[in-house]
């Protein structure tokens, strides 16, 4: 079985100023060294370098590298998690510069962990994911009420919801949620993924979810392919 | 269309006959063997995610194999038509067996140890008193007297005269039976047993810890204090799951399963009362108090109390004030009027088990910083000292109890409860009898004993690369599978199931969850209070698993903070302690509800610091090896375009 290789962005030297060099960022990524990452980016801003590039070529070989590595399950939570680290402490820095850019989102995406659960350790990873792959993601953190998810929809005219839960006593409010969503008439405008370590593929169906991500990497696999899906309503 | 189908269960050993059902259709092998009577277990709560179900389909069309059959079980059992019961429906008349076999004798469970009575100092005050009395039946009609006022007429006037409607109907037939000679049995000055003639000997009680895993008792006799038998087993209320979240996630907003799982407690705790009873020629209606202490979601479901909103944040109790029922409310098999005494709970899962740990080892007494930790599927933590306890609750889970555990078991005939590692690896089994799994201590052992041979990283990672530099013997345990990377401790030939024992990277990360919450439960109070591992003078493990931990495996795995070994203790099963101490003595119980209100209690789940502590505490001690020294692989590079999770490979 191998394993994963940090994959190198191609022609990345074209797209950074003469003797630049990243390999020390992927590093600090892969390791979780938050400082390094910060100092790093700020200076390639400095750069003047373009802030698409600093993530694309900067952060995120680090981070696919760790995320490939975490689905292979060669490394476990605390790795992963010291990674994103890193790697918000990078994006904190690009981002208000990518907003300035005014790129148009793939999608937005609502999420959050359900009623009575308190669990989010997952959700830092899928996050970042999630915003990489193009989508603008309000994340309402931690014990959201289903009424709270529908309300952001609606004021976010989102394209999905996506709602975990980590204990066995909270799966029955993913189910909940879906359900309220469908009272309220706003069940064929967004598109449901849940997830979580109590839950399964069985479970989703059973709630009525559109889909199921095992990880983080199978969920933000599972957005991509239901945002390009013409099968909804428009919230009005 | 319903149809029905026929399953019989066969017993693997040949010792039971065979076991035949009849399940409509949709039904599950689960349903079908807790129809046809079988205990079969479902620790993940019947989600496929763990073994405890397993079968194999001997006779009948073979069931295609869902996805968690492959996951849990491998491609190489699924072929040889292994099946996990939970996910499996009937489809055809069948036969099947249940795997491993369900004996569960040899079962090691902990009993008390040492007795309540032990202490210095203690007195006897149980509350329960006897009263051998003289009274006539009323004897002129002129001046009439009841029959109550003659008997109470006998006894001290500071006897409450207030009797419940069974004593009453006692009256007549006491006072008459034996001439006048009857005994009155009081509990804290009110009368709550009459019988003619003198059974002023017969005093006893009994004293019960309802774990998530296991149900210990003990009968004690209140005049002496001696303990008379001591009981245990199974909790049966395991087969719908072997956490407490997987338990109230069963029983939630579901009235029906709420009283399934209620009724599981009580028949198991009247099968122990009479046990114990059988084993000492007792009379179970002389049985006066009982105390019984369980966590929050135990103690609850005894009562029948709804449990739904106990697994919700923030997981409060319903009610964790001390609570007296008398044992026909229960309904438990005593005396009708017997006083079933429920410690406090602290908050949240803290519950009264913990308050009994206190009782038992004083820690509210004590001038330095001390820790007590109750090491089970739920790890409890007190820490303090005389003036300020602090308490919380980390859910460990089942692993170290076995579960999720590819060969995981509890301590019973057949484990691996001890690991050594020098060139080649020797195991310690219970009962001597060939490995068919291994244990929690043997799991915590394993992973000790691994990271100090250089078999694995302290980040949890099976060694990859430089296996060459390890004695050749240990190399040839390493099996790099699809699944991941293996590592056999007991060879297929010489195990007691035909495979081989082994532990894979997947149980090596469900052991580093449980540990670390516990691990991190202890670092959170330490971190809240201030409390340095130089300044914690002693911490005490509790618990019926806690006996057969290596201290050293446990502070190498870092389960417990790296003490000196001499610090850290153990303590028995200090929960069924204390409630005998409850028991024997009102004050002590009294003093339960007063510490149960001093406790400070932490919730760890919305504590924004514990995610980090958790996180920290997922590693493993680090042992000066080769294997903490490895550098980073050299990374073979490749150039190509960042892929995107888009996707397009």
């Amino acid at each position: 079985m191998e394993d994963p290789v940090l994959v190198i962005p191609e022609g990345w030297e074209a797209r950074a100023p003469e003797g630049w060099e990243w390999q020390t960022l992927w590093e600090a990524v892969e390791n979780g060294d938050h400082g390094y990452a910060d100092s790093r980016v700020q200076q390639a801003i400095e750069a003047g370098i373009d802030p698409r590039v600093i993530l694309d070529d900067g952060l995120f070989p680090g981070f696919d590298l760790q995320a490939d590595r975490f689905s292979a399950q060669v490394i476990f939570i605390p790795e992963m998690l010291i990674t994103a680290r890193a790697m918000k402490a990078g994006l904190a820095l690009i981002r208000p510069l990518l907003a300035a850019q005014a790129e148009k989102p793939i999608g937005t995406f609502v999420m959050g962990t359900v009623l009575g659960d308190m669990h989010d350790i997952g959700q830092s990873i899928v996050t970042i994911m999630l915003e990489n792959a193009g989508f603008n993601v309000i994340n309402l953190g931690t014990d959201v009420h289903p009424d709270k998810f529908i309300e952001t929809a609606m004021a976010e005219k989102a394209d999905l919801v996506g709602f975990s839960a980590l204990l066995s006593t909270t799966v029955y409010y993913q189910k909940v949620t879906i359900d309220e969503f469908e009272k309220a008439g706003h069940r064929d405008k967004v598109h449901i993924l849940i997830g979580g370590a109590p839950t399964s593929p069985e479970w989703a169906e059973e709630c009525g979810a559109d889909g199921w991500g095992r990880d983080a990497v199978q969920a933000v696999r599972k957005a991509l392919e239901l945002v390009k899906k013409d099968d909804r309503v428009a919230w009005a | 269309m319903a149809e029905s189908f026929s399953v019989t269960f066969v017993d693997p050993s040949g010792e039971s006959a065979p076991r035949r059902t009849t399940v409509g259709d949709g039904k599950t092998y689960l349903d079908a063997a807790h129809a046809a009577g079988i205990a079969m277990e479902a620790t993940c709560g019947a989600r496929g995610r763990c073994r405890s179900c397993r079968i194999k389909i001997v006779s009948g069309e073979m069931p295609p194999p869902s996805i968690q059959d492959t996951v849990q079980l491998g491609h190489d059992q699924v072929r040889e038509n292994f099946r996990l019961a939970c996910q499996t429906k009937v489809i055809a008349d069948s036969e099947a067996m249940a795997l491993p076999p369900r004996s569960e004798s040899g079962h090691q469970i902990l009993g008390a140890g040492a007795s309540a009575t032990d202490a210095p100092g203690f007195e006897i005050a149980s509350g329960v008193e006897k009263h051998l009395l003289n009274a006539k039946a009323p004897a002129s009609e002129h001046n009439q007297t009841a029959d109550w006022e003659e008997i109470l007429a006998t006894l001290p006037d500071t006897i409450d005269h207030g009797l419940t409607l069974d004593v009453m109907r006692k009256i007549p037939r006491a006072l008459r039976d034996k001439g006048g000679t009857l005994t009155a049995t009081t509990f804290n000055g009110r009368v709550i047993d009459l019988e003619a003639g003198d059974s002023t000997e017969h005093l006893y009680g009994m004293a019960f810890d309802i774990g998530t895993t296991s149900i210990v008792g003990s009968l004690i006799d209140l005049t002496s204090g001696e303990c008379l038998a001591n009981v245990g087993g199974v909790n049966p209320q395991a087969v719908y799951g072997g956490d407490l979240m997987s338990r109230i996630a069963y029983a939630q907003f579901d009235e029906k399963k709420l009283a399934t799982l209620r009724a599981r407690a009580l028949n198991a705790l009247n099968d122990f009362i009479k046990e114990a009873c059988t084993e000492t020629g007792i009379s179970p209606d002389h049985i006066y108090k009982m105390v019984v202490v369980g966590n929050t979601c135990m103690h609850h479901v005894l009562l029948g109390i709804d449990v739904s909103y106990v697994g919700l944040a923030p997981y409060a109790p319903t009610v964790n004030e001390a609570i007296v029922v008398t044992s026909s409310e229960l309904p438990l098999k005593a005396a009708p009027n017997a006083q079933v005494c429920l410690l406090p709970i602290v908050a949240g899962f803290v519950g009264a088990d913990t308050m009994a740990c206190v009782l038992a080892t004083r820690i509210y007494e004590s001038e330095e910083m001390r820790a007590l930790v109750d090491i089970g599927t739920n790890g409890e933590v007190v820490m303090g000292r005389k003036g300020r306890l602090m308490a919380c609750s980390a859910p460990a889970g089942p692993a170290l109890e076995g579960a999720q555990v590819r060969h995981g078991m509890r301590g019973a005939v057949g484990a691996i409860e001890k690991v050594e590692i020098g060139d080649d690896v020797s195991c310690s089994i219970i009962g001597d009898a060939p490995a068919i799994g291994i244990c929690g201590s043997g799991l915590i052992d394993a992973c000790a004993k691994m990271v100090q041979s250089g078999i694995m990283e302290t980040s949890g990672r099976f060694l990859r690369k430089g296996r060459e530099a390890l004695p050749e013997a240990l190399q040839r345990r390493f099996a790099d599978t699809a699944d991941g990377i293996e590592f056999s401790l007991v060879e297929r030939e010489k195990s007691g199931k035909d495979e081989a024992i082994t532990i894979t990277q997947s149980d090596v990360r469900q052991i580093q969850l449980a540990k670390s919450a516990i691990f991190s439960g202890i670092a959170m109070l330490q971190k809240v209070m201030g409390v340095s591992d130089a300044e914690l003078e002693e911490l005490m493990m509790c618990g019926g698993f806690g006996n057969y931990i290596n201290v050293e495996s446990a502070v190498k795995i870092r389960l417990v903070p790296n003490l000196p070994t001499e610090k850290i203790t153990y303590a028995g099963n200090a929960a069924l302690m204390g409630a005998q101490i409850a028991l024997l003595s009102e004050p002590e119980r009294e003093r339960a509800s007063v510490l149960a209100r001093s406790i400070e209690h932490v919730g760890l789940a919305t504590h924004p610091d514990f995610q980090d502590l958790f996180v920290e505490g997922m590693s493993f001690l680090k042992s000066g090896t080769a294997a903490d020294d490895q550098p980073a692989p050299a990374k073979r590079r490749r150039s190509g375009g960042r892929r995107a999770a888009a996707g397009g490979d």
